[in-house]
């Protein structure tokens, strides 16, 4: 696979988003992406999934050029059903947020089941900007994380904010300097049951995270 | 600006407002404040991207006039049209597909919370005070009220605010989530307009519907249905803006 590098290290699947710099979602990306989850579920004895991006930033979400070359409805419900195999999943899936993550990128984190973001993150929904819409899930994502009228302010607003923002409004769980992004990330994987109780995220928050993050 | 008795209706960089016009109270002389028909033509203004409510003179609303409840209770007929009115009315506000906030300067208790609660986003003033005093006259809120308050603040604190009929600050009120931000003392509606602006000046009005439609569907739809309505409406948003940018490019 060109775009995303996904290895298996002590039960924990990496799954790395790989075209640096921005990682940019491109429609081969998403492809590789149905691929990777298909492997992902296939996978017998993994622990947990871990989502990041290869350099400084998660994402920079979908090539809008590329995108309004090639509307496909039938593509564009293949992409959703991709990150909602992503958010089913038993085990428990974990993006590590540095740099920028905006648009599809934010989808995709916000289809994770926790999200750890470094401090000097970027994030956002900027659809808007473009005359377009997110248009994988992202809405409902933040309108359950942080209410409707922020998911009316995001999105119509297109505009990016900061992890501590982002933090305040239920959209991160935890915010932490970039270098102990993806570290936490590992070692809260490995504290989590292998079938994760997604209705009360938060136990796993004040049971392990926290505790974590503490302790460094 | 057009008035229909105690309420006027103006539109400004195309966010339209809605004043409740009976200072200093602006205490509301029916449920259905505004009759629906006349509201359905002042929302189909051409490119209207946004709806701000907010009260004459120092205060939102202070409520329902409860003597015309009672009046009304009279003849259980009358009581069950009057308050009818309000509920259609208010049902259409929360369904619409731009944004409307709530302009909550000062006193916003009873039937004038119903409304903030049918609006999207509710903006207070930081000397606001929001309450459903209904219980102290042995009524309870009649407007969906007690059905939209626990989606914002839970069932706890909603059984506690119904039934206590305690005043909460606007502190206290953003801590609940009841109110999404606070503006400063008096300035709850320069806020509005100030945000509204920013969530609709640029955006078509397409943009803006599909966006709202799409929020909705997430709350009343299954969630299949609302993921192919969206994939649905972001396509047809995705191919207008393909469209455009060909026609724009030289030739």
């Amino acid at each position: 696979m060109r775009t995303i590098q996904w290895t298996v290290e002590e039960g924990i699947g990496r799954l790395m988003l790989n075209q640096p710099p921005s990682n940019t979602m491109t429609i081969d990306f998403f492809g590789e992406m149905k691929e990777v989850v298909n492997v992902i579920t296939g996978t017998r004895n993994l622990k947990a999934l871990i989502i990041y991006g290869n350099g400084r930033h998660y994402s920079s979400g979908a090539d809008i050029e590329e995108l309004l070359r090639n509307v496909d409805q039938k593509i564009m419900i293949e992409n959703y059903r991709t990150f909602s195999r992503i958010e089913q999943m038993d085990i428990p899936v974990i993006s590590a947020i540095r740099g920028v993550c905006l648009g599809s990128a934010f989808e995709l984190a916000l289809f994770s089941h926790f999200r750890i973001c470094a401090e000097d993150a970027v994030l956002g929904l900027p659809e808007s900007g473009f005359n377009i819409m997110p248009g994988i899930g992202g809405i409902r994502r933040v309108a359950n994380l942080a209410g409707s009228a922020a998911a009316i302010e995001i999105t119509l607003r297109g505009n990016t904010f900061r992890a501590q923002d982002a933090l305040s409004m239920g959209l991160v769980d935890i915010v932490v300097p970039k270098k102990e992004v993806l570290p936490l990330a590992l070692n809260f994987a490995a504290l989590l049951p292998v079938k994760i109780d997604k209705e009360n995220r938060n136990i796993y928050l004040h049971k392990f995270l926290k505790p974590l993050h503490a302790k460094t | 600006m057009e008035r229909l008795d105690s309420i006027t209706f103006e539109i400004t960089n195309c966010i339209g407002i809605i004043t409740m016009d009976l200072p200093p109270e602006n205490y509301l002389p029916v449920p259905g404040f505004i009759p629906l028909k006349h509201f359905e033509k002042w929302i189909a203004t051409e490119n209207l991207k946004g709806l701000i409510f907010r009260g004459a003179g120092k205060h939102f609303s202070a409520g329902g006039n409860l003597g015309k409840i009672f009046e009304a209770g009279k003849d259980p007929q009358s009581i069950h049209r009057l308050v009818g009115e309000g509920i259609e009315l208010l049902n259409f506000i929360q369904c619409l597909e731009i944004p409307v906030i709530a302009a909550i300067n000062r006193v916003c208790f009873g039937g004038g919370l119903e409304i903030a609660l049918a609006c999207h986003m509710r903006i207070a003033s930081e000397n606001a005070l929001l309450a459903f005093p209904e219980v102290n006259q042995n009524l309870m809120p009649g407007m969906g009220g007690t059905i939209r308050l626990p989606g914002v603040i839970g069932l706890p604190d909603t059984i506690k605010m119904l039934l206590g009929g305690d005043m909460l600050n606007a502190m206290e009120g953003q801590k609940l989530g009841l109110i999404d931000y606070i503006a400063p003392k008096d300035q709850a509606f320069e806020f509005s307009v100030n945000l509204m602006q920013k969530m609709t000046h640029d955006r078509p009005l397409k943009v803006i519907n599909s966006i709202m439609k799409s929020l909705r569907n997430s709350r009343i739809m299954s969630r299949a249905e609302a993921m192919a309505e969206e994939t649905r409406l972001f396509c047809s948003l995705a191919i207008d803006e393909a469209e455009r940018r060909k026609s724009e490019k030289p030739a």
